[in-house]
């Protein structure tokens, strides 16, 4: 259960911290704004940042701007509804990394989600 | 709890992660050891696919000179680059790219990428801006700028003025603008009053004339009055701009001529008469304004061709147009639109007003005989005059027929004589 593809958005939404943790992929938290507001431990030994450093900020412009596209960051702001798994590569720690992203975004939930399967 | 070196290191990674330049680190043969997420978010679209190892590779569609450059670069370390552009993908307005290359040591180079699409577009912005202004002050020696006020009297002189004119100061203030016109008979130029009166009605006017110079000469100018500020429907006065031009080419002149005139009488013809009678019909629509039409035949024509040949038949139609265009004014338009029939096209005229003009075209047709080639013909002319005050909804060929039905009627009652289209006979 909790898979990087099974998992549903309400399940994120209802998981506390430590059970996001224990999670083997990254989970990543947007306000519709695009602010940071969870960042779990495996994406911060992934980037190599953390948590305290990184919730509070615009998530496109300041840590990810990879993502400050049409592919990624753009489909949030058109897409009323989205769950999509894609191909990607990020720069995690300065080193472009192959990963599938998984993107999800529901009418009833304020917030948007991005897993990051390494 | 993370120790000082791992909180250090993660601030460096946040450093990295939220700087807004790219920054990537390859190897001599493109391979890509580290890079940033503003370069990697740059990179991607290039690519068109999510796999970016290579740069040379991701480049080679839109900068394949980059591998050479890299590759011929002869120091063992230095720059290789700065500021290249690269401008990538195909469409309209593609993305422009500013490229920095430093070669460390011989298998390992950094490079910064930046977006610099909204800058160039600036430069090119700035640059027609910049060819346009240099073009305005090349010729800013060739225009002079006065003021007028609401009469038409000029009330400011600016020194452009006195250097164009070689008039000083004292002798432009006061003065009607148009008394510095130097007009002769091969130039048209609007009767005295018609610019101001067009200024204030539509907002400006231009026309393109002889102008007087201190010096007795004259120069060939465009001039344009420019309404001022109104203030509710009054005009405050005039701006008026001479700019000293070299006169339409002889060609260009001849070539105009040719389109719009009557080779045999130099009237215009008939393609140019209603080309301008469907534009002043339109115009006047839209202000409300009324414009004449007076058509004309000439009596008797036949047995002018019949006896005395076709050259004095033509010499008849020459002099007939001579004289009808000597009464009408330079805004009218004369023209040639049958063997022995003309049309006077009257802008602003009423059907009274025209009727007045046809009464004096009549006079100096009939006034002396006509020299044709020796001999000394009589001649006479038939009038029927219509206009867009009696038939408000008229096209040109409504108000044409309406005239001619009227020169019908002057015919049938005699000849030599003016008749006016009643407005009930309307074709619209």
């Amino acid at each position: 259960m909790h898979t990087f593809e099974g998992i549903s958005i309400d399940e994120l939404e209802s998981l506390e911290w430590e059970r996001l943790d224990a999670l083997p992929y990254g989970v990543v938290g947007l306000s519709p704004e695009g602010i940071v507001e969870i960042y779990n431990a495996t994406e911060e030994r992934l980037a190599g940042l953390s948590r305290d450093g990184v919730i509070g900020t615009h998530y496109f412009s300041s840590t990810a701007q990879c993502m400050n596209n049409f592919m990624v960051a753009q489909r949030f702001e058109d897409e009323p509804e989205i769950d999509a798994v894609i191909d990607y590569v990020l720069t995690l720690r300065m080193r472009p990394t192959p990963v599938r992203l998984r993107l999800m975004k529901a009418p009833k939930v304020d917030r948007r989600f991005i897993l990051i399967q390494r | 709890m993370p120790t000082d070196l791992e909180a250090e290191n993660a601030g460096l990674l946040q450093f990295l992660y939220s700087c807004p330049a790219g920054l990537i680190e390859f190897t001599s043969t493109g391979a890509i050891g580290m890079v940033n997420p503003a370069a990697m978010g740059l990179l991607l679209p290039i690519a068109g696919r999510t796999f970016v190892t290579n740069l040379f590779d991701v480049m080679d569609g839109c900068a394949p000179e980059l591998r050479n450059m890299v590759c011929n670069f002869g120091a063992a370390h230095g720059a290789i680059c700065d500021g290249h552009r690269i401008v990538t993908g195909p469409g309209e307005r593609p993305t422009v790219l500013a490229c920095s290359i430093v070669r460390l040591t011989h298998d390992r180079h950094v490079a910064t990428l930046s977006d610099v699409t909204e800058q160039v577009a600036r430069e090119r912005r700035l640059k027609q801006a910049e060819t346009w202004f240099a073009s305005l002050l090349d010729g800013v020696d060739n225009v002079a700028v006065l003021s007028l006020d609401a009469d038409g009297r000029i009330d400011a002189v600016t020194p452009s003025a006195v250097r164009q004119t070689g008039f000083a100061e004292r002798d432009l203030l006061g003065h009607p603008f148009e008394s510095f016109d130097r007009p002769d008979r091969a130039t048209a130029t609007p009767p005295y009053g018609e610019a101001i009166a067009a200024a204030r009605r539509d907002g400006w006017h231009l026309h393109e004339g002889w102008h007087a110079r201190a010096d007795g000469g004259r120069y060939w100018c465009q001039r344009l009055v420019a309404a001022r500020a109104h203030v509710g429907d009054a005009v405050s006065g005039y701006t008026l701009v001479l700019r000293a031009v070299k006169r339409q080419g002889r060609d260009t002149a001849d070539l105009r001529r040719m389109l719009t005139r009557d080779h045999l009488t130099g009237a215009s013809n008939r393609a140019h008469f209603f080309e301008v009678a469907e534009r002043e019909l339109t115009r006047s629509r839209g202000n409300g304004g009324s414009l004449a039409l007076i058509v004309l035949d000439i009596d008797h024509f036949k047995r002018v061709n019949d006896g005395h040949g076709h050259a004095a038949g033509d010499a008849v139609l020459r002099e007939a147009a001579r004289r009808c265009e000597a009464e009408l004014r330079p805004e009218d338009v004369f023209a040639r639109i049958g063997g022995e029939e003309f049309v006077a096209f009257v802008p602003g005229a009423t059907l009274t007003e025209a009727a007045a003009v046809a009464e004096r075209l009549r006079l100096s047709l009939a006034r002396e005989p006509v020299d044709a080639g020796g001999t000394r013909l009589r001649i006479t002319g038939s009038f029927g005059c219509s206009a867009l005050d009696g038939h408000p909804d008229a096209t040109v060929a409504g108000l044409l027929a309406a005239a001619d039905g009227a020169l019908y009627r002057a015919k049938r009652d005699g000849r030599d004589r003016v008749a006016l289209s009643d407005a009930g006979r309307a074709a619209a």
